[in-house]
């Protein structure tokens, strides 16, 4: 297959689905293999982009010119094709798992759900294969309107608000700083092209560039870095499905790759780094990541809690990219996988409890690892690589990004880094420590039944693999590395 | 036949107008009015098209010559305006007959066409014609039809908005016809090319600066420009939908683009800006203009008011971009002529399709309507991201050259309130979205009332066209840009 | 308008009206006529007629009633003369354009004696005008008088 027509068919491939889906969704059981099956085609057309990149290749082809020196054009980069191997592999699973969720939890407007959600993914691949700013801007508005059906799915007071407030930060903030970044961008430079090195360095500098960096963090809305955070919490009235895949993985992830990508191919890390233009940002990110931490030592709501935990993680990435130095980039980007496979498997996990025993409260799970041992097993082994402990992929990706602080000599964000470990060792332990040690509470509305009740396999299966998925990326980390390693040295 | 075109685009409606009085028939005359739209339409794009290949064309009207007979001058400019113009039209026209709530009996109907009919025809004279007070008289022309057409609308309430429209229009007029008179005095020519040879020798006199102010005051009070725009909302609120759709699409395109003839044709870009500085004065008014009608917009419970607010803003884009005077910024202003033109016609389309469903114009009442009429908010949906300015839809292609435009003069901060005021269509916009999809319909009221093919057809050509042209830009741009270079009088 | 003046005698019964209005009202309608015709050589021409000929029906109508106005000049009628007006003069335009001339080239109208095509032509177009100003102005006769009435 040419590469020409696999980055076509990435995107056609998840449009079509969206369209399989609307018209046979008389069917519910045709349907729902017809979106495994085309989950399934779009991972193998995505995989067949990997050795081309592997072996330094850098696909892409123009669409059409929008306007002067602004296509719509891709070009398969490491970090993007990281990106998409993410988000396409996790769709799949996420697919398998939302038909035991959705049927399970009888949810409503079935059909529509699973229409708009291979859109998403669509949005998410073009902004993970976007040349220039303008085509990153453009799905990434789309990904922002594809998942407000998702997320108002239940149409209820609650989820109305909800998408307000989704709807709201992202898009203001999209239009306000990052719309501006990148026509200043345009001003400055002359182009929009994501380009080795970036297009910055010599055109402009002293102050301008630092609010140009803000814009864009700041910007990027979808990166959670405070104060424009509290869309994610809000975001999780949607189906579990949605929470785990596009707020653990597609949407958030589609947020710190932009910046990361920002950071590399706009302002080029040596610059960058050289004018201290991101330091400001340094501190909002490590504001950010330690405090978030902090919330979500209060939630009670364990979707609650993973969405502040998620917040954190995601300024884990912000500040490597402020920091910028190759490795922090490297490490950055390699969160980005270990961190999607773990939150995944969390989500999935809460949704199954959600779904086999109705509890969403964490004071409420005591002793719900006898009811459900599969489940919390793999709820343990995913936490493992948020608290970033061997052997678990999160290992990695930390020691890459503690490097890298340490490297400028930044040891402050070093300790921000490791605080943020423990105090996430102290948000998710309690967890386990309730499911796994403490009798079942006889006061709660939803007691646990007797014996052994796990969710639908359906549901077990895909979260498993992820359980498994995270501890196979510890002994694979190398392979994401290398993939990577390109970018440290600009790209 | 070709150099026929110019006066082609004016007489065919010009003429067509009283003879739908002869025809009479309900349906005739639709159809009649129908292929008179598509004649002009067809008459507009080869002059575009001659005027890009071979440079200005020059009419003269009963074979006198210029500066003595009335000349026509088509160039890119008002040659992409009469392509709005006649476009609109074509897609507008065709969903008359749907307009059966008029204060106006069906078999009088043939009268509606012969307004609608004179008013293209006095649109089209303003944009092809080269001569000052040739510009009067369709000015007027416009301007009494559009007084019956607005009158025309269901309720009290429409006379009397057609009233005050004609109160404000006649000043404006007025102004305008003293500032001509006042420009002839001095220079003794009506002629647009000619006033612009003679008027730098007077052009510090006293009277030349009022004859200015006059002109540019008559102009904005016919454009809405704020603060002078107090007519607008009542005219398109209480006016019929369709007409509402045709007006806002097309009679305040022509008259911003009589406000920049005047300005850089007439007047002189150096004149205005450099001795004068409409600028200091124009920028904070649109800027203004921009924040205070988007916030109105987004109080208003009736949504034709809404959209009504709403123009008023995106008026303030328009001028915002004139009174950058650069090549970015014109550039924005021209191809937010023919953005806003798709986009707000396809949203009054919308309100037209509710309307002729549930006779309603209230936001409110719209509860659950993104359920029973799906393909015609879908159609809002689409027109809205576009007025928030997403990209792949017109109104991002405006915005980035306005953004440009301001960043290119290191105005940051303006850069920064542009976006922002466009956040606020997303509140007035969404508004609309909140009531229909998440509300759930009156009792008993759930079956599908989609619209008739006959509006929805219409409606979804606008929208897909802000699609469309979101994404190919080589039409708009390409002619707003060259428009733009040709006033400036910079070189590509 | 809907009473009728409570004045000693009516309007319509005024005899010496009546009479003066029956003389005058032919001799106005001549001389509008004679505005038209002249408007070739002298001040005078289309306008003017079509205000004077106005003129004249209007006073008929003040005089002798609107209703019986509207039965000697039915609306209707009025319509399409006032649209024939308009196409007399666009008309005239588009003939030149057949012809091969501009809009409005008089020239063309007499193929040898452009000369004698500007006279067809200014003819032409000031009897449309003549028409159309006249339709136009009883129209909105009508319309004034005729408020309330319906």
């Amino acid at each position: 297959m040419s590469t020409d027509l696999a980055i076509i068919l990435s995107f056609l491939l998840p449009t079509v689905a969206g369209l399989s889906t609307a018209l046979t969704g008389r069917w519910p059981n045709a349907r729902d293999s017809l979106t495994v099956l085309w989950g399934v085609l779009t991972f193998g057309t995505v995989l067949t982009l990997l050795p081309v990149v592997n072996a330094g290749g850098r696909p892409g082809l123009v669409l059409w010119e929008v306007l002067e020196g602004l296509p719509i054009a891709f070009e398969v980069e490491p970090l993007g094709m990281l990106f998409a191997l993410v988000a396409s592999g996790l769709w799949i699973v996420t697919s398998v798992y939302a038909f035991g969720y959705m049927r399970g939890h009888h949810e409503e407007n079935q059909t529509r759900f699973f229409s708009y959600f291979p859109l998403a993914i669509t949005a998410a691949l073009g902004i993970a294969y976007a040349r220039n700013l303008f085509t990153l801007f453009l799905f990434y508005e789309m990904l922002t309107f594809s998942t407000y059906p998702l997320v108002t799915h239940h149409q209820n007071a609650t989820a109305q608000r909800a998408g307000r407030i989704y709807l709201g930060i992202l898009v203001s903030t999209s239009v306000l700083f990052l719309f501006t970044a990148i026509v200043w961008t345009y001003a400055i430079a002359g182009t929009t092209e994501f380009t080795v090195g970036g297009v910055l360095a010599g055109k402009a500098s002293g102050w301008p560039v630092a609010v140009l960096a803000g814009l864009y963090f700041f910007g990027i809305g979808k990166a959670a870095l405070m104060p424009f955070h509290r869309w994610l919490p809000n975001a999780m009235v949607a189906p579990t499905p949605v929470s785990a895949l596009l707020h653990a993985v597609a949407v958030v992830k589609a947020g710190v790759f932009s910046v990361l990508k920002i950071v590399i191919y706009i302002f080029g890390i040596d610059f960058l780094a050289a004018g201290s233009y991101s330091e400001w940002l340094m501190w909002v990110a490590g504001f950010t990541l330690l405090s978030s931490s902090v919330v979500a030592l209060k939630q009670d709501n364990l979707k609650a809690r993973l969405a502040y935990s998620t917040i954190s993680q995601l300024a884990y990435i912000v500040l490597a990219a402020a920091i910028a130095t190759g490795d922090s980039v490297v490490g950055g980007g390699m969160h980005i996988a270990m961190h999607a496979m773990a939150k995944i498997t969390l989500f999935f996990a809460a949704g199954a409890i959600m779904v086999a025993t109705h509890k969403t409260e964490i004071s409420d799970m005591d002793g719900i690892g006898r009811t459900m041992p599969i489940t919390m097993t793999a709820f343990f082994i995913a936490s493992l690589s948020i608290m970033g402990l061997p052997p678990t992929g999160g290992a990695w990706s930390k020691w890459y990004l503690a490097l890298g602080a340490a490297e400028t000599g930044q040891y402050l964000f070093v300790a921000v880094y490791m605080i943020s470990s423990l105090l996430s060792i102290a948000y998710l332990g309690p967890i386990i420590g309730r499911a796994f040690f403490r009798p079942p509470r006889a006061d709660s509305h939803h007691p646990l039944p007797e014996g052994m009740k796990e969710a639908h396999w359906l549901m077990v299966v895909p979260l498993s693999l992820t359980a498994i998925g995270t501890v196979v990326l510890f002994f694979f980390a190398n392979n994401v590395h290398d993939l990577l390693a390109p970018i440290a040295i600009g790209g | 036949m070709i150099q026929q075109f110019p006066v082609l685009v004016v007489v065919a409606p010009l003429v067509a107008a009283p003879i739908t009085l002869l025809i009479r028939n309900r349906r005739l005359t639709h159809l009649w009015a129908m292929a008179v739209a598509w004649f002009t339409l067809f008459v507009s794009a080869n002059l575009l098209h001659e005027v890009l290949t071979t440079g200005p064309i020059s009419y003269q009207l009963g074979g006198w010559a210029p500066p003595w007979g009335i000349e026509y001058r088509v160039d890119t400019v008002n040659a992409f305006v009469m392509v709005i113009v006649a476009m609109i039209a074509s897609v507008v026209i065709p969903a008359m007959p749907t307009r059966i709530r008029l204060d106006l009996a069906p078999e009088r109907m043939y009268l509606f066409y012969t307004a609608t009919l004179l008013f293209i025809a006095g649109l089209m004279g303003i944009t092809v014609t080269g001569d000052a007070f040739n510009v009067f008289v369709f000015l007027e022309i416009t301007s009494l039809a559009s007084y019956t057409l607005i009158g025309l609308g269901a309720g009290r309430r429409a006379p009397l908005a057609a009233f005050s429209y004609l109160v404000m229009g006649t000043i404006g007029g007025t102004f305008v016809l003293i500032g001509i008179g006042l420009m002839y005095q001095m220079t003794g020519s009506l002629n647009m090319a000619d006033l612009a040879v003679l008027l730098p020798g007077v052009q510090h006199t006293r009277t030349i600066m009022v004859a200015f102010a006059f002109i540019t005051t008559g102009v904005s009070i016919k454009l809405g420009v704020f603060p002078l725009h107090q007519w607008l909302p009542k005219a398109y609120t209480y006016a019929p939908d369709l007409v509402s759709a045709l007006m806002s699409a097309t009679a305040t395109k022509v008259i911003f683009y009589l406000l920049v003839r005047m300005i850089f044709t007439v007047f002189g870009a150096t004149f205005v800006f450099g001795v004068l500085h409409l600028d200091w004065l124009l920028l904070p008014l649109s800027l203004i203009g921009m924040f205070v009608a988007s916030l109105a917009a987004i109080y208003q419970t009736n949504i034709k008011r809404l959209l009504a607010y709403s123009s008023i803003a995106q008026i303030g884009y328009m001028t915002l971009g004139l009174s950058m005077v650069s090549v970015a910024g014109l550039t924005g202003s021209l191809v937010h002529l023919f953005n806003h033109a798709l986009m707000k016609a396809g949203l009054f389309m919308v309100v037209a399709s509710i309307f002729y469903r549930l006779a309603t114009h209230e936001i409110a009442d719209m509860r659950g309507l993104g359920r029973r009429m799906p393909l015609t908010f879908a159609a809002w949906v689409v027109g809205g991201l576009s007025m928030i300015g997403v990209p792949g839809t017109v109104g991002f292609i405006s915005k980035w050259y306005l953004v440009l435009a301001a960043i290119e003069k290191g105005w940051i901060g303006i850069a920064l309130l542009i976006v922002l005021s466009s956040l606020l269509a997303l509140v007035y916009v969404w508004r609309v979205i909140d009531v229909a999809y998440f509300q759930s319909p009156p009792e008993g009221q759930a079956d599908r009332i989609e619209a008739p093919p006959i509006l929805l057809i219409p409606t979804w050509i606008l929208v897909g066209a802000t699609v469309f042209f979101g994404i190919n830009t080589t039409w708009t741009v390409g002619v707003a840009e060259a428009a733009a270079r040709q006033l400036l009088g910079v070189m590509p | 308008m809907s009473e009728e003046p409570k004045a000693p005698m009516k309007v319509r019964e005024m005899v010496v009206l009546r009479v003066t209005a029956k003389m005058l009202i032919p001799f106005i309608l001549l001389y509008a006529l004679y505005v038209q015709f002249h408007g070739d050589f002298g001040p005078g021409g289309g306008f003017q007629a079509g205000v004077i000929t106005a003129a004249g029906l209007i006073l008929y109508g003040l005089v002798f009633g609107l209703d019986q106005l509207k039965r000697a000049v039915p609306q209707r009628v009025l319509e399409i003369t006032l649209a024939i007006g308009l196409l007399m003069y666009g008309g005239t335009g588009w003939v030149t354009l057949l012809l091969g001339g501009n809009f409005l080239e008089y020239g063309y109208l007499a193929q040898h004696h452009p000369v004698h095509g500007q006279h067809y032509g200014i003819a032409m177009i000031e009897g449309g005008v003549g028409v159309g100003v006249a339709s136009g102005l009883l129209v909105i006769y009508y319309a004034l008088a005729g408020r309330g009435r319906r």
